[in-house]
Protein backbone atom coordinates (compact mmCIF):
# COMPACT_ATOMS: atom_id res chain seq x y z
CA UNK A 1 0.00 0.00 0.00
CA UNK A 2 2.93 2.82 0.97
CA UNK A 3 4.27 2.16 -2.76
CA UNK A 4 1.31 2.79 -4.46
CA UNK A 5 0.88 6.02 -1.92
CA UNK A 6 4.64 7.11 -2.79
CA UNK A 7 3.57 6.67 -6.86
CA UNK A 8 0.52 8.74 -6.49
CA UNK A 9 2.98 11.94 -4.65
CA UNK A 10 5.28 11.35 -7.33
CA UNK A 11 2.25 11.56 -10.36
CA UNK A 12 1.31 14.39 -8.42
CA UNK A 13 4.51 15.99 -8.39
CA UNK A 14 5.58 15.72 -11.93
CA UNK A 15 1.33 16.82 -12.82
CA UNK A 16 3.07 20.22 -11.02
CA UNK A 17 6.00 19.91 -12.73
CA UNK A 18 4.32 19.41 -16.28
CA UNK A 19 1.83 22.23 -15.75
CA UNK A 20 3.85 24.99 -14.62
CA UNK A 21 6.92 23.62 -17.63
CA UNK A 22 3.65 24.06 -20.88
CA UNK A 23 2.42 27.81 -18.98
CA UNK A 24 6.80 28.51 -18.89
CA UNK A 25 7.02 27.30 -22.69
CA UNK A 26 3.80 28.54 -24.26
CA UNK A 27 4.69 32.33 -22.77
CA UNK A 28 7.40 32.52 -25.27
CA UNK A 29 5.74 31.01 -28.17
CA UNK A 30 8.44 32.06 -31.09
CA UNK A 31 10.65 29.80 -28.91
CA UNK A 32 8.30 27.29 -28.64
CA UNK A 33 7.34 27.32 -32.39
CA UNK A 34 11.57 27.15 -33.16
CA UNK A 35 11.95 24.47 -31.18
CA UNK A 36 9.35 22.32 -33.09
CA UNK A 37 10.69 23.23 -35.94
CA UNK A 38 14.60 21.92 -34.59
CA UNK A 39 12.87 18.69 -33.92
CA UNK A 40 11.55 18.48 -37.29
CA UNK A 41 15.46 19.51 -38.37
CA UNK A 42 16.95 17.48 -36.93
CA UNK A 43 14.61 14.12 -37.86
CA UNK A 44 14.96 15.14 -41.33
CA UNK A 45 19.10 15.49 -41.50
CA UNK A 46 19.19 11.94 -39.80
CA UNK A 47 17.22 10.66 -42.31
CA UNK A 48 18.25 12.39 -45.35
CA UNK A 49 21.75 11.16 -44.59
CA UNK A 50 20.95 7.39 -44.63
CA UNK A 51 18.82 7.93 -47.88
CA UNK A 52 21.64 9.44 -49.24
CA UNK A 53 24.23 7.21 -48.47
CA UNK A 54 21.55 4.25 -49.95
CA UNK A 55 21.48 6.20 -53.60
CA UNK A 56 24.94 4.88 -53.88
CA UNK A 57 25.15 1.69 -51.81
CA UNK A 58 22.77 -0.92 -50.93
CA UNK A 59 23.65 -2.61 -47.84
CA UNK A 60 25.40 -1.00 -44.34
CA UNK A 61 26.84 -3.86 -42.82
CA UNK A 62 24.41 -6.77 -42.92
CA UNK A 63 21.13 -3.99 -43.42
CA UNK A 64 19.40 -2.27 -46.13
CA UNK A 65 18.03 0.99 -46.37
CA UNK A 66 14.36 0.14 -44.85
CA UNK A 67 16.15 -1.74 -41.69
CA UNK A 68 18.56 1.23 -41.34
CA UNK A 69 15.49 3.73 -41.21
CA UNK A 70 14.11 1.25 -39.20
CA UNK A 71 16.61 1.53 -36.43
CA UNK A 72 16.92 5.94 -36.92
CA UNK A 73 13.13 5.96 -36.44
CA UNK A 74 13.25 3.55 -33.25
CA UNK A 75 16.57 6.10 -32.16
CA UNK A 76 14.09 9.26 -33.31
CA UNK A 77 11.40 7.93 -30.62
CA UNK A 78 13.94 7.45 -27.80
CA UNK A 79 15.32 10.77 -28.18
CA UNK A 80 11.65 12.55 -28.33
CA UNK A 81 11.16 10.91 -25.32
CA UNK A 82 13.99 12.59 -24.15
CA UNK A 83 13.39 15.70 -25.68
CA UNK A 84 9.97 15.87 -24.07
CA UNK A 85 11.10 14.33 -20.14
CA UNK A 86 14.70 14.82 -19.36
CA UNK A 87 16.50 17.57 -21.87
CA UNK A 88 16.61 20.35 -19.99
CA UNK A 89 17.13 19.37 -16.54
CA UNK A 90 20.80 18.63 -17.51
CA UNK A 91 21.33 22.09 -18.54
CA UNK A 92 19.56 23.64 -15.40
CA UNK A 93 21.70 21.06 -13.38
CA UNK A 94 25.14 22.21 -14.17
CA UNK A 95 23.91 25.99 -13.21
CA UNK A 96 22.21 25.09 -9.95
CA UNK A 97 25.56 23.32 -8.70
CA UNK A 98 27.27 27.01 -9.64
CA UNK A 99 24.29 28.95 -8.31
CA UNK A 100 23.87 26.92 -4.99
CA UNK A 101 19.90 26.88 -6.75
CA UNK A 102 20.44 22.88 -5.71
CA UNK A 103 20.03 23.60 -1.93
CA UNK A 104 16.09 24.25 -2.38
CA UNK A 105 16.05 20.60 -4.14
CA UNK A 106 17.46 18.82 -1.41
CA UNK A 107 14.93 20.25 1.17
CA UNK A 108 12.31 18.84 -0.91
CA UNK A 109 10.25 15.57 0.34
CA UNK A 110 10.91 14.28 -3.19
CA UNK A 111 13.88 12.19 -4.36
CA UNK A 112 16.73 14.81 -5.68
CA UNK A 113 17.66 12.50 -8.15
CA UNK A 114 13.51 12.72 -9.29
CA UNK A 115 13.42 16.55 -8.74
CA UNK A 116 16.63 17.38 -10.57
CA UNK A 117 16.18 15.58 -13.91
CA UNK A 118 13.11 15.33 -14.34
CA UNK A 119 11.59 19.13 -13.32
CA UNK A 120 11.15 20.43 -16.99
CA UNK A 121 8.75 19.30 -19.63
CA UNK A 122 9.12 20.22 -23.05
CA UNK A 123 5.71 20.67 -24.41
CA UNK A 124 7.00 21.83 -27.98
CA UNK A 125 8.66 17.94 -28.49
CA UNK A 126 4.29 16.83 -28.67
CA UNK A 127 4.48 17.43 -32.49
CA UNK A 128 7.60 15.48 -32.57
CA UNK A 129 6.38 12.61 -30.57
CA UNK A 130 3.52 12.28 -33.23
CA UNK A 131 6.24 12.58 -36.12
CA UNK A 132 8.58 9.61 -34.69
CA UNK A 133 6.01 7.46 -34.05
CA UNK A 134 4.61 8.16 -37.50
CA UNK A 135 7.91 6.94 -38.97
CA UNK A 136 8.59 4.36 -36.51
CA UNK A 137 5.43 2.67 -37.54
CA UNK A 138 5.81 3.54 -41.81
CA UNK A 139 9.08 2.12 -41.28
CA UNK A 140 8.21 -0.68 -39.54
CA UNK A 141 4.98 -1.64 -41.99
CA UNK A 142 7.84 -1.75 -44.95
CA UNK A 143 10.20 -4.56 -43.14
CA UNK A 144 7.12 -6.16 -42.81
CA UNK A 145 6.99 -6.81 -38.77
CA UNK A 146 4.73 -9.20 -37.13
CA UNK A 147 1.95 -8.83 -34.31
CA UNK A 148 5.31 -9.30 -31.41
CA UNK A 149 7.10 -7.30 -32.90
CA UNK A 150 4.61 -4.23 -33.08
CA UNK A 151 3.54 -5.71 -29.16
CA UNK A 152 7.66 -5.02 -28.05
CA UNK A 153 8.47 -1.98 -29.72
CA UNK A 154 6.28 0.08 -26.99
CA UNK A 155 8.19 -1.80 -24.59
CA UNK A 156 11.33 -1.34 -25.73
CA UNK A 157 11.48 2.41 -26.68
CA UNK A 158 10.64 2.34 -22.78
CA UNK A 159 13.50 -0.47 -21.35
CA UNK A 160 15.97 2.14 -24.42
CA UNK A 161 14.54 5.16 -22.95
CA UNK A 162 15.65 3.99 -18.98
CA UNK A 163 18.62 2.83 -20.13
CA UNK A 164 19.96 5.85 -21.75
CA UNK A 165 18.36 7.94 -19.02
CA UNK A 166 20.55 6.28 -16.28
CA UNK A 167 24.01 6.17 -18.26
CA UNK A 168 23.23 10.47 -18.52
CA UNK A 169 22.51 10.65 -15.30
CA UNK A 170 25.60 8.62 -14.17
CA UNK A 171 27.62 11.29 -16.39
CA UNK A 172 26.43 14.33 -15.03
CA UNK A 173 26.92 13.63 -11.96
CA UNK A 174 30.85 14.20 -12.86
CA UNK A 175 29.67 18.41 -12.44
CA UNK A 176 29.34 17.38 -8.41
CA UNK A 177 33.34 17.14 -9.25
CA UNK A 178 33.87 20.20 -12.09
CA UNK A 179 33.57 23.99 -11.47
CA UNK A 180 32.59 24.23 -15.06
CA UNK A 181 29.86 21.51 -15.96
CA UNK A 182 28.79 22.84 -19.32
CA UNK A 183 31.77 20.58 -21.00
CA UNK A 184 30.17 17.22 -19.14
CA UNK A 185 26.65 18.29 -21.34
CA UNK A 186 28.55 17.86 -24.80
CA UNK A 187 29.88 14.58 -23.82
CA UNK A 188 26.48 13.42 -23.03
CA UNK A 189 25.55 14.57 -26.73
CA UNK A 190 28.55 12.87 -27.73
CA UNK A 191 27.64 9.67 -26.64
CA UNK A 192 23.83 9.86 -28.19
CA UNK A 193 25.67 10.88 -31.02
CA UNK A 194 27.05 6.86 -30.76
CA UNK A 195 24.31 5.64 -30.06
CA UNK A 196 22.85 6.84 -33.15
CA UNK A 197 24.28 4.15 -35.68
CA UNK A 198 24.56 0.32 -35.58
CA UNK A 199 27.18 -1.19 -33.17
CA UNK A 200 28.23 -2.86 -36.20
CA UNK A 201 30.20 0.14 -37.54
CA UNK A 202 32.38 0.27 -34.70
CA UNK A 203 35.09 -1.80 -34.13
CA UNK A 204 35.41 -4.66 -31.91
CA UNK A 205 37.69 -2.86 -29.00
CA UNK A 206 34.91 0.39 -29.29
CA UNK A 207 32.04 -2.11 -29.36
CA UNK A 208 32.65 -4.04 -26.17
CA UNK A 209 33.74 -0.84 -24.84
CA UNK A 210 30.14 0.87 -25.65
CA UNK A 211 28.67 -2.41 -24.72
CA UNK A 212 29.92 -3.32 -21.40
CA UNK A 213 31.71 -0.65 -19.83
CA UNK A 214 28.96 2.41 -21.33
CA UNK A 215 26.06 0.56 -21.88
CA UNK A 216 25.08 3.56 -24.63
CA UNK A 217 25.26 1.31 -28.20
CA UNK A 218 22.76 -1.07 -26.19
CA UNK A 219 20.03 1.97 -26.07
CA UNK A 220 19.96 1.44 -29.85
CA UNK A 221 20.91 -1.40 -31.06
CA UNK A 222 20.02 -3.77 -28.37
CA UNK A 223 16.65 -3.56 -29.35
CA UNK A 224 16.44 -3.13 -33.15
CA UNK A 225 18.45 -6.46 -33.33
CA UNK A 226 16.45 -8.33 -31.17
CA UNK A 227 13.10 -7.34 -33.22
CA UNK A 228 14.86 -8.15 -36.53
CA UNK A 229 16.38 -11.74 -34.86
CA UNK A 230 14.84 -12.84 -32.04
CA UNK A 231 18.06 -15.34 -31.27
CA UNK A 232 19.08 -12.01 -30.30
CA UNK A 233 17.44 -11.87 -26.99
CA UNK A 234 20.78 -11.97 -25.70
CA UNK A 235 20.80 -8.03 -26.19
CA UNK A 236 18.03 -7.82 -23.88
CA UNK A 237 19.71 -9.44 -20.97
CA UNK A 238 22.68 -7.25 -21.54
CA UNK A 239 20.07 -4.40 -21.23
CA UNK A 240 18.24 -5.53 -18.13
CA UNK A 241 21.51 -5.85 -16.59
CA UNK A 242 22.81 -2.90 -18.09
CA UNK A 243 19.80 -0.84 -15.98
CA UNK A 244 20.03 -2.89 -12.74
CA UNK A 245 23.73 -2.02 -12.58
CA UNK A 246 23.20 1.81 -13.87
CA UNK A 247 20.72 2.51 -10.73
CA UNK A 248 22.65 1.14 -7.98
CA UNK A 249 25.51 2.85 -9.44
CA UNK A 250 23.63 5.84 -9.98
CA UNK A 251 22.37 5.87 -6.44
CA UNK A 252 26.24 5.49 -5.06
CA UNK A 253 27.88 8.30 -7.36
CA UNK A 254 24.91 10.42 -6.36
CA UNK A 255 25.42 10.31 -2.72
CA UNK A 256 29.03 10.47 -3.34
CA UNK A 257 28.07 13.74 -5.42
CA UNK A 258 26.07 15.31 -2.78
CA UNK A 259 28.34 14.34 -0.04
CA UNK A 260 30.97 16.49 -2.02
CA UNK A 261 28.67 19.08 -2.92
CA UNK A 262 29.84 22.29 -1.60
CA UNK A 263 26.45 25.12 -1.76
CA UNK A 264 27.69 28.53 -3.43
CA UNK A 265 24.75 30.27 -2.32
CA UNK A 266 25.34 29.42 1.91
CA UNK B 1 45.25 54.26 -32.11
CA UNK B 2 47.79 52.63 -29.90
CA UNK B 3 45.59 52.56 -27.28
CA UNK B 4 42.29 50.97 -29.43
CA UNK B 5 45.08 48.21 -30.45
CA UNK B 6 45.77 47.55 -26.72
CA UNK B 7 42.59 47.09 -25.78
CA UNK B 8 42.42 44.59 -28.45
CA UNK B 9 44.72 42.90 -27.23
CA UNK B 10 44.02 42.68 -24.01
CA UNK B 11 41.09 41.34 -24.69
CA UNK B 12 41.98 38.78 -27.14
CA UNK B 13 44.36 37.69 -23.98
CA UNK B 14 41.44 37.36 -21.49
CA UNK B 15 39.70 35.35 -24.15
CA UNK B 16 42.29 33.38 -24.75
CA UNK B 17 42.43 33.16 -20.40
CA UNK B 18 38.98 32.33 -20.36
CA UNK B 19 38.47 29.32 -22.50
CA UNK B 20 41.77 27.74 -21.40
CA UNK B 21 40.83 28.43 -17.62
CA UNK B 22 38.90 25.03 -17.42
CA UNK B 23 40.85 23.09 -19.74
CA UNK B 24 38.50 19.62 -19.33
CA UNK B 25 35.59 21.72 -20.70
CA UNK B 26 37.48 23.41 -22.81
CA UNK B 27 38.54 19.74 -23.94
CA UNK B 28 34.92 18.36 -23.45
CA UNK B 29 33.27 20.95 -25.31
CA UNK B 30 35.05 22.05 -28.12
CA UNK B 31 37.58 19.41 -29.43
CA UNK B 32 36.14 16.44 -27.86
CA UNK B 33 32.60 16.96 -30.02
CA UNK B 34 34.84 17.01 -33.61
CA UNK B 35 36.77 13.78 -32.61
CA UNK B 36 33.61 11.63 -31.74
CA UNK B 37 32.32 13.27 -34.92
CA UNK B 38 35.12 12.21 -37.07
CA UNK B 39 35.16 8.93 -35.29
CA UNK B 40 31.45 7.99 -36.55
CA UNK B 41 32.08 8.80 -39.49
CA UNK B 42 35.16 6.91 -39.91
CA UNK B 43 33.30 4.08 -38.29
CA UNK B 44 30.11 4.57 -40.72
CA UNK B 45 32.42 4.52 -43.94
CA UNK B 46 35.03 1.72 -42.92
CA UNK B 47 31.60 -0.49 -42.36
CA UNK B 48 30.13 1.12 -46.19
CA UNK B 49 33.32 0.58 -47.92
CA UNK B 50 34.45 -2.92 -46.27
CA UNK B 51 31.16 -4.37 -48.13
CA UNK B 52 32.11 -3.05 -50.64
CA UNK B 53 35.48 -3.03 -51.36
CA UNK B 54 37.30 -1.15 -54.31
CA UNK B 55 34.48 0.30 -55.47
CA UNK B 56 34.25 4.08 -55.79
CA UNK B 57 31.45 5.90 -54.24
CA UNK B 58 30.44 9.14 -55.94
CA UNK B 59 33.82 9.23 -56.96
CA UNK B 60 35.77 8.38 -53.78
CA UNK B 61 37.40 5.63 -52.65
CA UNK B 62 38.19 4.72 -48.84
CA UNK B 63 41.05 6.33 -48.82
CA UNK B 64 39.74 9.35 -50.35
CA UNK B 65 37.00 9.28 -48.25
CA UNK B 66 39.01 9.62 -45.15
CA UNK B 67 41.00 12.03 -46.05
CA UNK B 68 37.78 14.51 -46.69
CA UNK B 69 36.57 13.53 -43.17
CA UNK B 70 40.04 14.60 -41.97
CA UNK B 71 40.34 17.65 -43.58
CA UNK B 72 36.67 18.32 -42.28
CA UNK B 73 37.64 17.87 -38.73
CA UNK B 74 40.37 20.39 -39.52
CA UNK B 75 37.87 22.64 -41.35
CA UNK B 76 35.39 22.11 -38.79
CA UNK B 77 37.79 23.37 -35.36
CA UNK B 78 38.60 26.26 -37.74
CA UNK B 79 35.61 27.55 -39.50
CA UNK B 80 32.47 26.99 -37.09
CA UNK B 81 34.27 26.62 -33.98
CA UNK B 82 32.06 29.47 -32.64
CA UNK B 83 28.91 30.19 -30.75
CA UNK B 84 27.28 33.53 -29.70
CA UNK B 85 26.30 32.12 -26.29
CA UNK B 86 28.45 35.04 -24.45
CA UNK B 87 26.86 37.69 -26.72
CA UNK B 88 23.28 36.74 -26.04
CA UNK B 89 23.70 35.96 -22.50
CA UNK B 90 25.05 39.84 -22.37
CA UNK B 91 21.69 41.16 -23.98
CA UNK B 92 19.22 39.09 -21.72
CA UNK B 93 21.19 39.63 -18.56
CA UNK B 94 21.64 43.55 -19.40
CA UNK B 95 25.09 43.68 -19.52
CA UNK B 96 25.50 45.27 -22.57
CA UNK B 97 24.87 48.44 -20.69
CA UNK B 98 28.24 48.35 -19.76
CA UNK B 99 29.50 48.74 -23.43
CA UNK B 100 27.34 51.36 -23.89
CA UNK B 101 29.98 53.69 -21.38
CA UNK B 102 33.22 52.36 -22.14
CA UNK B 103 35.09 53.29 -25.06
CA UNK B 104 35.38 49.71 -26.20
CA UNK B 105 31.72 48.66 -27.51
CA UNK B 106 30.20 45.48 -28.03
CA UNK B 107 30.94 44.76 -31.22
CA UNK B 108 35.25 45.26 -30.40
CA UNK B 109 34.41 43.33 -27.32
CA UNK B 110 32.60 40.50 -29.30
CA UNK B 111 34.77 40.53 -32.27
CA UNK B 112 38.05 40.76 -30.36
CA UNK B 113 37.21 37.27 -27.74
CA UNK B 114 36.56 35.93 -31.21
CA UNK B 115 40.05 36.10 -32.42
CA UNK B 116 40.89 35.13 -29.02
CA UNK B 117 39.23 31.80 -29.90
CA UNK B 118 39.81 31.63 -33.12
CA UNK B 119 43.78 31.66 -31.96
CA UNK B 120 43.04 28.68 -29.54
CA UNK B 121 41.42 26.70 -31.93
CA UNK B 122 44.18 26.93 -34.95
CA UNK B 123 46.92 25.70 -32.15
CA UNK B 124 43.82 22.63 -31.23
CA UNK B 125 43.87 22.22 -34.90
CA UNK B 126 47.72 22.58 -35.68
CA UNK B 127 48.47 19.90 -32.46
CA UNK B 128 45.74 17.93 -34.60
CA UNK B 129 47.52 17.74 -37.99
CA UNK B 130 50.59 16.67 -35.77
CA UNK B 131 48.86 13.84 -34.02
CA UNK B 132 47.25 12.67 -37.63
CA UNK B 133 50.93 12.92 -39.07
CA UNK B 134 52.56 10.88 -36.13
CA UNK B 135 49.57 8.08 -36.31
CA UNK B 136 50.48 8.01 -40.23
CA UNK B 137 47.01 8.99 -41.37
CA UNK B 138 48.01 12.60 -42.14
CA UNK B 139 46.90 12.54 -45.84
CA UNK B 140 49.47 14.07 -48.63
CA UNK B 141 49.82 17.63 -49.16
CA UNK B 142 51.47 20.92 -50.15
CA UNK B 143 52.22 23.66 -48.47
CA UNK B 144 50.81 25.48 -50.79
CA UNK B 145 47.53 24.29 -50.10
CA UNK B 146 47.53 23.85 -46.62
CA UNK B 147 48.33 27.76 -46.03
CA UNK B 148 45.82 28.73 -48.74
CA UNK B 149 43.17 25.80 -46.72
CA UNK B 150 43.94 27.58 -43.74
CA UNK B 151 43.44 30.80 -44.92
CA UNK B 152 40.12 29.85 -46.77
CA UNK B 153 39.02 28.52 -43.26
CA UNK B 154 39.69 31.33 -41.60
CA UNK B 155 38.04 33.38 -43.67
CA UNK B 156 35.20 31.13 -43.27
CA UNK B 157 35.00 31.92 -39.56
CA UNK B 158 34.61 35.20 -39.76
CA UNK B 159 31.22 34.39 -42.37
CA UNK B 160 30.21 32.33 -39.37
CA UNK B 161 31.12 34.53 -36.95
CA UNK B 162 29.14 37.39 -38.42
CA UNK B 163 25.87 34.60 -38.74
CA UNK B 164 26.55 33.51 -35.04
CA UNK B 165 26.71 37.78 -34.23
CA UNK B 166 23.34 37.65 -36.06
CA UNK B 167 21.97 35.02 -34.08
CA UNK B 168 23.08 36.45 -30.73
CA UNK B 169 21.85 39.89 -31.19
CA UNK B 170 18.05 38.32 -32.11
CA UNK B 171 18.06 38.08 -28.11
CA UNK B 172 16.35 41.49 -27.96
CA UNK B 173 13.29 39.68 -29.09
CA UNK B 174 13.96 35.68 -28.69
CA UNK B 175 13.96 34.54 -25.45
CA UNK B 176 16.06 31.16 -25.98
CA UNK B 177 18.59 32.23 -29.02
CA UNK B 178 20.14 28.69 -28.24
CA UNK B 179 17.65 27.08 -30.49
CA UNK B 180 18.21 29.60 -33.79
CA UNK B 181 21.88 28.19 -33.15
CA UNK B 182 21.21 24.86 -32.74
CA UNK B 183 19.03 25.07 -36.23
CA UNK B 184 21.55 26.81 -37.80
CA UNK B 185 24.04 23.83 -36.57
CA UNK B 186 21.68 20.86 -37.82
CA UNK B 187 21.27 22.58 -41.09
CA UNK B 188 25.12 23.64 -41.39
CA UNK B 189 26.32 20.00 -40.43
CA UNK B 190 23.92 18.38 -43.58
CA UNK B 191 23.73 21.02 -46.03
CA UNK B 192 27.37 21.81 -45.90
CA UNK B 193 29.02 18.53 -46.97
CA UNK B 194 30.43 18.06 -43.39
CA UNK B 195 28.54 14.39 -43.09
CA UNK B 196 28.54 13.77 -46.96
CA UNK B 197 30.21 15.26 -49.35
CA UNK B 198 27.97 17.00 -52.00
CA UNK B 199 28.78 15.13 -54.81
CA UNK B 200 26.95 12.22 -53.26
CA UNK B 201 23.77 14.44 -53.30
CA UNK B 202 21.08 14.10 -55.88
CA UNK B 203 21.91 16.99 -58.49
CA UNK B 204 19.26 19.17 -58.71
CA UNK B 205 19.95 19.41 -54.53
CA UNK B 206 23.34 20.68 -55.21
CA UNK B 207 22.55 22.77 -57.70
CA UNK B 208 20.44 24.46 -55.01
CA UNK B 209 22.93 24.51 -52.54
CA UNK B 210 25.02 26.75 -55.07
CA UNK B 211 23.00 29.23 -54.44
CA UNK B 212 23.18 29.10 -50.64
CA UNK B 213 27.03 29.71 -48.04
CA UNK B 214 26.29 26.12 -46.99
CA UNK B 215 29.07 24.69 -49.75
CA UNK B 216 31.83 27.46 -48.61
CA UNK B 217 31.66 26.33 -45.15
CA UNK B 218 32.88 22.85 -45.23
CA UNK B 219 32.96 21.73 -48.67
CA UNK B 220 34.67 24.15 -50.53
CA UNK B 221 37.93 24.80 -47.85
CA UNK B 222 38.08 20.93 -48.01
CA UNK B 223 38.85 21.05 -51.49
CA UNK B 224 41.28 23.63 -50.99
CA UNK B 225 43.22 21.87 -48.60
CA UNK B 226 42.99 18.77 -50.53
CA UNK B 227 44.18 20.36 -53.70
CA UNK B 228 41.27 20.11 -56.16
CA UNK B 229 40.64 22.56 -58.64
CA UNK B 230 38.50 25.37 -56.86
CA UNK B 231 37.71 29.14 -58.34
CA UNK B 232 39.08 31.19 -55.44
CA UNK B 233 38.14 34.74 -56.84
CA UNK B 234 34.66 33.40 -56.98
CA UNK B 235 34.99 31.10 -53.51
CA UNK B 236 36.07 34.79 -52.15
CA UNK B 237 33.15 36.37 -53.43
CA UNK B 238 30.45 34.80 -52.75
CA UNK B 239 31.52 34.40 -48.96
CA UNK B 240 32.18 38.29 -48.96
CA UNK B 241 28.93 39.03 -50.47
CA UNK B 242 27.04 37.02 -47.51
CA UNK B 243 29.44 38.29 -45.21
CA UNK B 244 28.89 41.56 -46.18
CA UNK B 245 24.36 40.80 -46.58
CA UNK B 246 24.97 39.70 -42.78
CA UNK B 247 27.09 42.77 -41.46
CA UNK B 248 24.31 44.87 -43.19
CA UNK B 249 21.47 42.89 -41.17
CA UNK B 250 23.31 42.96 -37.95
CA UNK B 251 23.90 46.47 -38.07
CA UNK B 252 20.29 46.96 -38.74
CA UNK B 253 18.71 44.34 -36.04
CA UNK B 254 21.34 46.62 -33.81
CA UNK B 255 19.73 49.49 -34.14
CA UNK B 256 16.43 48.14 -33.91
CA UNK B 257 17.05 46.27 -30.76
CA UNK B 258 19.19 49.19 -29.07
CA UNK B 259 15.53 50.71 -29.24
CA UNK B 260 13.80 47.84 -27.13
CA UNK B 261 16.60 47.26 -24.74
CA UNK B 262 15.37 47.76 -21.12
CA UNK B 263 18.60 47.20 -19.06
CA UNK B 264 17.34 44.01 -17.44
CA UNK B 265 18.61 44.14 -13.75
CA UNK B 266 19.60 47.82 -13.63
Amino acid sequence: MKIFKEINHYIQVYGKFASTSISEATSFRTSFILMIFMDIFFNLSSLFTISIIFDHVSLVGDWNKDQLLFFTSFMLVVDCFHMLFLSHGFWRFSDDLKTGNLDYTLLRPVSSIFTVFFRYFKPSSIPDFFLTVGLIIYFGMKINLGLWQWIAIPFLVLLSFTLLALIEFIISCAMFWLVEGLGVNFLRMQLQSMSRMPDFIYNQFMKRVLTFCIPILLVGSGPVQFIFDPSKWIYLVYMLGGIIFCYYFLIFIWNRGLNHYDSASS
Amino acid sequence: MKNNLLKWYQTILISWKKNTAYRLNFLLQIIGPALVFFFIKYSLWNTIFSKNPGVKIGGYTFAAMITYHIWSFIVSLIAQGHTALNLSMDIRMGRISSYLIYPFNFWEFHTASFIGFQLLQFVVASISLLIFSLLGILPEFTWTNLVLGMTCSFYVSLFWYTLQYLTGIIAFWLEETWILRVILQIVTVFLSGAVIPLELFPAWAVKILEYTPFPYLTYYPIKIFSGAPVDLTNFFTIVTGWMIILILANSFIWKRGMRLYTAAGM
